[in-house]
């Protein structure tokens, strides 16, 4: 064998162990992450965190209040999100494909997507609750809408502009108004890449502390009341992770299990509503 | 409603009419891409219930032409067309033609198959329920469509599995079935058969055969052997004009332009 091609296929060795080697590495830190969730969250995981609200410290209680708050936010933030990004998207993909407002919203939306939550939850501050003069569940929900809208808005314009526009001239030439082949047609044709992209979205905000410190806030107690205060998974982490008492400490862990098996259930359920789009 | 009242027997028009009606016709047709000038003052009449091929080498706007006759190029700006398509004696170019109406009553299919992404039954019903066809009509137009377009037998046992389940040649035919379930006048095929394999391609010709009893049609083909199988009358089109048009059979044997015959002889294109 030529000196040339020994080089060569030692190049390859070489690089194949080098990125083999990186691709393990990054695999074993998340390992090692969930690792430890599991082992100090499930040690705190028991009946009460779900029935009980947060404790005070040394005491016996659970996360309840938490959890309802998170998924009544993030329920609300997807219910006002969902519908205006995916009517943006639409307009972007669809009626609006060739227009310059189209160009500027995706810039925009593009900054939006990427701006850090912090900001969107101060802004959310400025508008809601300064102007109200407290905080408020509705407030939380709307700083996790505005984190909602730019990830729908961009997956329903990606996801529809896959849509052949065969498949739209075909049903433009049967008759079919802009609206019904846009509902019936590419929605159909588009329909698991924008469920995906919800499903991300939820993912995305179900984590999220920043918008949530200047908006929703937290409150120990159990409520409903979308103009009061309420808790949040992520904030009562948060503040118990950093706090010196066991008790709240152990929640904490319990907490973030419960937040990264639910993100962990999502992506896996957008897994396989893409894969089912590929079967059929 | 006179698409439905419209006489349709095929015994009117078996071949002994020397001068058929002219179901469309093209007075002094320009079309632009932009400032491109694609379509160049075409003159042209497509016959009632005869099958009229284009034919020319790629980009001579044949395809263009037939996208003209339904307004699909209306969808993208930049696109635009002047002169006179008359259809019924109406200009469809002029301001304010209803497009749905137009396209409800010029038929296509794509060069690809385009099925929707619904069930077999479905995709005919779309075009149906558009029409506001009533619900107890419904199961016997759409089998009447898969019939007319050669479907039936081979679909009459799924017709709730997807259309996109289906093969190619398959594909092409329920969209032609999808066309024709509406009763348009005119039924537009751009290379409907170029995707496909020969035993689908004869199908497909086959049903062609059978609908121009009850449906003037134009088809875009590259394929010589085909339009001299399919059409009664053949448009020759180079660089946008619109070379000679007339009986196949003469264009065939005895074109009046150097070009058509070096084009059907294979000289070029």
């Amino acid at each position: 064998m030529s000196v040339r091609m020994t080089r060569r296929k030692l190049t390859n060795a070489l690089m194949m162990s080098l990125s083999t080697a990186a691709a393990g590495l990054g695999l074993l830190v998340l390992a090692l992450i969930l690792f430890h969730l599991v082992v100090k969250g499930a040690g705190a995981l028991n009946l009460a965190v779900f029935t009980q609200d947060t404790p005070a410290p040394n005491a016996v209680g659970g996360l309840r209040n938490a959890i309802v708050g998170s998924l009544i936010m993030s329920a609300m933030a997807v219910l006002i999100g969902t519908p205006i990004g995916i009517l943006a998207g639409t307009y972007m993909a669809e009626y609006g494909r060739f227009s310059r407002l189209s160009t500027v919203i995706r810039f925009v939306n593009d900054i939006l997507l990427s701006a850090p939550s912090i900001i969107v939850g101060l802004f959310v501050y400025q508008v809601l609750v300064a102007t109200l003069g407290h905080f408020s569940a509705l407030a939380g929900a709307v700083a996790l809408a505005i984190l909602v809208i730019p990830t729908v808005v961009r997956t329903t314009e990606d996801m529809l502009r896959l849509v052949p526009d065969q498949l739209r001239e075909a049903g433009l030439a049967m008759g079919a108004p802009r609206w019904i082949v846009i509902r019936q047609i590419a929605y159909k044709a588009a329909r698991a890449g924008m469920v995906t992209g919800v499903l991300l979205a939820i993912a995305r905000i179900s984590g999220e502390t920043a918008p949530l410190l200047f908006t929703a806030l937290s409150n120990n107690f159990f409520s409903l009341n979308l103009s009061a205060p309420m808790a949040s998974l992520p904030i009562t982490i948060f503040q118990f992770a950093l706090s010196p008492y066991d008790n709240w400490q152990a929640l904490a862990w319990a907490g973030a299990l419960l937040i990264t098996v639910a993100v962990l259930a999502l992506s896996i359920l957008a897994r396989l509503v893409t894969s089912q789009k590929d079967k059929s | 409603m006179d698409t439905l009242t419209r006489d349709r027997n095929p015994l009117t028009f078996q071949g002994i009419d020397p001068a058929p009606k002219s179901r469309i016709s093209i007075r002094n047709l320009e079309f632009f891409y932009g400032a491109t000038r694609a379509l160049k003052g075409i003159d042209l009449e497509l016959p009632e219930n005869q099958v009229t091929a284009f034919i020319g080498p790629s980009g001579c706007g044949k395809s263009t032409l037939l996208r003209v006759l339904n307004r699909m190029y209306d969808l993208y700006p930049g696109q635009r067309a002047t002169g006179e398509v008359l259809l019924d004696g109406e200009n469809i170019l002029a301001k304010g033609t209803d497009l749905n109406r137009l396209r409800a009553k010029v038929g296509m299919v794509f060069q690809k198959p385009t099925p929707f992404p619904m069930t077999i039954h479905e995709n005919i019903a779309f075009g149906l329920r558009l029409m506001g066809v009533a619900k107890t009509e419904m199961e016997g137009r759409i089998e009447a469509a898969l019939r007319g377009a050669a479907l039936w037998e081979e679909v009459k046992d799924k017709l709730g599995s997807s259309g996109q389940s289906l093969s190619g040649g398959q594909q092409q035919r329920l969209c032609i079935a999808r066309t024709i379930a509406v009763e348009p006048e005119v039924i537009l095929l751009d290379e409907p058969a170029s995707a496909l394999d020969p035993i689908s391609t004869g199908k497909i010709e086959e049903t062609i055969h059978q609908l121009k009893a009850r449906f003037t049609i134009a088809i875009v083909t590259h394929n010589m052997q085909q339009a001299s199988r399919v059409s009664d009358r053949t448009a020759f089109m180079y660089l946008g004009d619109l070379i000679e048009a007339g009986e196949t059979a003469q264009i065939f044997t005895r074109p009046q332009h150097e070009r058509t015959s070096d084009y059907i002889t294979g000289r070029f294109g």
